[in-house]
């Protein structure tokens, strides 16, 4: 199997990953990694149990997923999860929302430069023929070498990289137990919203076409769904629901795209921009700006950024009786 | 069921419905077609898909026997959806029925024999039907036996058959409750110790149960103790099911589908099975 | 059957000519996916991968009508209802351009389904009929495919009613259509014979093309995946990361299981099949709350039995795979490669496969 090095994936920070998990064996059931997937550009989810499975933990800028996701599903049992920066965010909000306990979790923090966005390598190559991959330099503004049949390929990694990490503004994580350091500056650009007004640039008619193209892929496998560590109705979605019969089982473009609008609306204030949603999209649709749109909103109505306090309540957990941005008209009821 | 189309359903119509329990109600119905109506034919512990048009289908178990072919009658428990569509029609409404489906009690082995019934709430409807099956050919059987029990007093289904089984003379009914009423006459217990107290023996018998997994379970242990061999325990297992026909994947237990190979299975097959019910 | 030619440039054109006489389904590239789309006359088709989805929602829909229903109250009593019930429409003459010999092979495993298990599904059937596969062949396996450990291979045939082998020829790109069923000759009547000079440089493509790694030995799959079938930590562990999405059910070749539902407008409506997935909690959630899969662990467990020990042990006399067994799957590996988190369908059959031979080293191995 190929080998993957980076700068983050240094022998030391692994070492040091792999000694602090096997000193909470003891207090856990076990510890959501990751480890590498089928090919070296594939991350996977994996769970150590024991001493010998530390061997098969990795940590690079192919570990995008967002392993606080598998939490909800394991209530009950003591578990330890190594997050990213992003990634803490999502305990952050579950914790926030009492969705689970504190101290039944045990999170292993990494600080983190950046992860790959595999559809943005899609659109140049066939990635199903990379053999290894090499990150030289630092992964904002290094290079990622991949090793293809016809030879190397150089690629500066900053174009490879995942939009979240672009404007990301917490590479530490914001709630740890071990922080596996050292410390990053931000390096995130703010975030401007510029695929938002792009978007908005368009006219009605524009608008409701592209995403009644995009919307029209939709297999409705709900990857989405459950790919989000804030979806935690799960199997009592309003989706699934036949009583109230929201949606109907015919895979019509309104069912689906019904489906997204809810989604979003049920994660404004709480949607941490994670991008697990738009990144499991078999079909690379779009969603995450429909939770961005709902972001912006909260952001310029509610000054408010979810999984960033533990102390915070999302702002439509809560209610003032005067909000400061938000003019009632003076009407008295 | 529709020889050219196993999704279509059968149009009948509901002749009769009363209330068996606080959530169980009972329905009659006829197939609309008389010449369809006469030559139904199905065999005891097969089961139907019910269709309310607009909800849906689930699956019942035909409770009435072969025997007695004026209508055919389901017991239904208002649990989802479809149920309670069913529970708010009425005498003359149209439903929709795909029948018979799966297989059914292995009654032709079992003539000759002891039979002990032991159901538990409306666990007791497959059993109702190859009860009365095997009361309507007595003399095939040997002794036959019922032991069944519910929550209350309340919740035992088919309330005045169980008084006219138990003054028949030709069979022994033994009821049980987890909670006696006022003037609770039966017992007071769960199934399985009924079993036990009663130390039914295995000789040339046969276990028929249905019921809650948990009752089950402990009868099954119960059965094993007092000598009952997995051949010798048949039970009707209850899955969801859609297609009805072997097709649409769920109900499956490894390679058998209970739509189609069950419900009913003897202790023995289920044990060849990978253990997942 | 003589060898036709498919000049690239001429494709959309070919393909808006069989459209005259087919609803035809072409592949086309939208951002990082490969969709089937219904054709129309200004898309070009993109052959060059494997598209996203398998083929076989052209034979068997996400969605379709089973039956429609009519209620009508009588007049002269309004508490008395009449229903009407009306038989789905026949489908139309189907062509699916671009799917893989994977794809194509699922259309047998289909078939076992709802032709050969028992009862014979008369839409499917219809769907079946009225749809031609004009397949792909494959030059290189992609790191996530598998279709020679299933008995498939990157030109195998059955299955379609035309393979196109794509070869380049004196700059000029396209394929070398082969016809396998009448019906795709049919198709191909109007094309250029391939020149001996294009068959020349195919075959020598074709024996350029490195072999596969050899194929694991699975013989002893069906059983080995029933010893391991009780133990939930090793499901556990294999399932801790799925995400109980519906992504390697709804994209695979050969996955069948469906919903029956209805969809009530008013006094009339619809009975639905639709796709469903077996890694769904509610696929076998009871009325009564019970759930015999009420786990990740149970539901993947599930998926991994049915298509590598329930499908070979239910058609024993069906084996197209080098182990002698026939799986209830063509190895087209769309479950590992859009998988949101890298579950690997031949990583979990391998762990099996070693798991249980640990268990009873005298029983089970892993090679014969």
């Amino acid at each position: 199997m190929a080998s993957n090095s980076s700068a983050s994936d240094s022998p030391d920070r692994i070492k040091t990953l792999r000694a602090k998990i096997a000193s909470e064996l003891p207090n856990v059931d076990f510890v959501l990694g990751y480890g590498r997937g089928f090919d070296p550009l594939h991350a996977t989810p994996v769970t150590v149990r024991t001493e010998k499975d530390l061997d098969r933990l990795i940590f690079d800028p192919t570990c995008v997923q967002n392993l606080a996701t598998s939490l909800y599903g394991l209530r009950g049992k003591r578990l330890g999860v190594v997050v990213k920066g992003c990634d803490s965010r999502s305990i952050v909000q579950l914790l926030q929302e009492r969705l689970w306990e504190r101290e039944n979790l045990v999170v292993f923090g990494l600080p983190c430069e950046g992860v790959i966005d595999l559809a943005k390598l899609r659109v140049t190559m066939d990635i199903a023929s990379v053999k290894a991959v090499r990150f030289e330099g630092s992964v904002r503004d290094g290079k990622v070498v991949l090793t293809l049949p016809e030879g190397e390929r150089e690629l500066p990694s900053a174009g490879l990289l995942a939009d979240k990490c672009l404007r990301c503004q917490h590479p530490n994580p914001l709630v740890s137990d071990h922080l596996i350091g050292p410390e990053i500056e931000p390096q995130g650009a703010q975030d401007t919203y510029a695929d938002l007004a792009a978007l908005e640039k368009l006219s009605t008619q524009e608008r409701f076409d592209f995403w009644k193209r995009q919307m029209g892929r939709c297999i409705r496998c709900y990857a989405c769904r459950n790919a989000c560590p804030l979806c935690v109705c799960k199997h009592v979605c309003l989706a699934d629901s036949r009583e109230p019969h929201w949606l109907s089982a015919e895979a019509t473009l309104q069912e689906k795209w019904l489906f997204q609008v809810m989604h979003a609306l049920h994660l404004a204030g709480r949607c941490t921009e994670c991008g697990e949603c738009q990144r499991s999209c078999p079909m690379g649709i779009p969603i995450l700006l429909l939770k961005r749109m709902m972001n912006r909103e909260l952001k310029e109505l509610f000054n408010y950024q979810a999984g960033v306090s533990l102390e915070a309540v999302p702002p439509l957990h809560t209610f003032l009786m005067e909000e400061d941005r938000i003019k009632d008209r003076g009407l008295l009821w | 069921m529709n020889a050219n189309n196993p999704y279509i359903p059968e149009l009948a119509t509901i002749i009769e419905t009363f209330d068996e329990t606080p959530d169980v109600k009972t329905f009659r119905v006829v197939l609309q077609d008389p010449a369809k109506m006469a030559a139904f034919r199905f065999e005891p512990g097969q089961v139907a898909q019910l269709s309310v048009f607009g909800t849906g289908e689930s699956t019942f178990v035909i409770c009435s026997p072969p025997t007695r072919m004026e209508y055919l009658q389901f017991s239904v428990m208002r649990v989802g959806e479809l149920t309670h569509r069913l529970h708010t029609l009425k005498q003359g409404d149209p439903i929709g029925l795909r029948a018979p489906l799966g297989n059914h009690f292995p009654h032709q082995d079992m003539r000759g024999r002891d039979i002990v019934f032991i159901g538990g709430g409306l666990g007791m409807a497959p059993l109702r039907t190859l009860l009365l099956f095997m009361l309507d050919n007595r003399a095939d059987y040997g002794n036959i036996t019922l032991i069944y029990g519910g929550r209350t007093p309340e919740h035992l289904c088919f309330k005045d058959e169980l008084k006219e089984w138990a003054a028949r003379g030709d069979m022994r009914v033994e009821l049980t409750v987890d909670t006696p009423g006022e003037g609770w006459q039966g017992r007071t217990g769960v199934v399985p110790a009924v079993l036990t107290d009663l130390a039914v023996r295995p000789e040339n018998a046969v276990a028929v149960t249905c019921g809650p997994p948990i009752m089950i379970r402990f009868t099954l242990e119960a059965l094993g103790k007092l000598g009952f061999k997995d051949e010798q325990i048949v039970t009707t297992l209850e899955r969801r099911m859609k297609c009805g026909v072997g097709l649409c994947g769920r109900c499956n237990i490894g390679e058998k589908f209970v739509c189609v190979d069950g419900p009913v299975f003897t202790q023995a097959q289920l044990k060849g099975l990978p253990q997942e019910f | 059957m003589v060898d036709r030619f498919l000049k690239d440039s001429d494709l959309a054109a070919v393909t808006a000519a069989w459209a005259r006489d087919f609803r035809v389904l072409a592949p086309v590239r939208e951002g990082a996916a490969i969709v089937y789309r219904l054709f129309s006359e200004d898309m070009h088709p993109f052959l060059l991968r494997p598209p996203t989805s398998s083929a076989k929602e052209a034979i068997l829909p996400q969605t379709e009508n089973l039956f429609t229903y009519k209620y009508r109250k009588d007049q002269d009593d309004l508490t008395r209802t009449e229903v009407f019930l009306a038989e789905a429409l026949p489908p139309e003459p189907t062509l699916i351009l671009g799917p893989r010999p994977c794809d194509a092979r699922g259309r047998h495993l289909l078939d076992r389904v709802f032709l050969e298990r028992g009862v014979i599904d008369p839409q499917y059937k219809a769907h079946r009929a009225a749809t031609l596969f004009v397949t792909v062949a494959c030059t290189s396996m992609q790191n996530t495919c598998f279709c020679h450990w299933t008995g498939g291979a990157m030109d195998d045939e059955s299955g379609s009613d035309v393979l196109l082998h794509p070869v380049t020829i004196g700059g000029v790109g396209g394929f070398v259509a082969h016809a396998v069923t009448p019906a795709g000759e049919e198709l191909l009547a109007t094309l250029p014979e391939a020149t001996a000079p294009m068959l020349e440089k195919l075959a020598e493509r074709r024996a350029a093309t490195p072999e596969p790694e050899p194929a694991p030995d699975l013989s002893d799959i069906a059983g080995s995946f029933l010893a391991m079938f009780d133990n939930l930590d090793f499901w556990t562990d294999q399932s801790a990361r799925c995400l109980s999405c519906g992504v390697c059910t709804y994209l695979c070749p050969t996955c069948s299981c469906f919903n029956i539902t209805d969809e009530n407008y008013g006094m009339s409506g619809r009975r639905l099949r639709t796709w469903d997935t077996c890694m769904s909690a509610l696929y076998t959630l009871e009325g009564s709350g019970h759930n015999p899969r009420f786990s990740r662990a149970h539901r993947l467990r599930n998926r991994v039995g049915h298509k590598f020990s329930y499908h070979p042990r239910e058609f024993p006399e069906a084996a197209t795979a080098p182990s002698g067994l026939e799986f209830s799957c063509t190895g087209c590996g769309r479950c590992i490669k859009s998988c949101p988190v890298a579950v690997d369908i031949r990583q979990i059959v391998l762990d099996v496969l070693a798991a249980a031979a640990e268990k009873a080293p005298d029983k089970v191995g892993g090679t014969k």
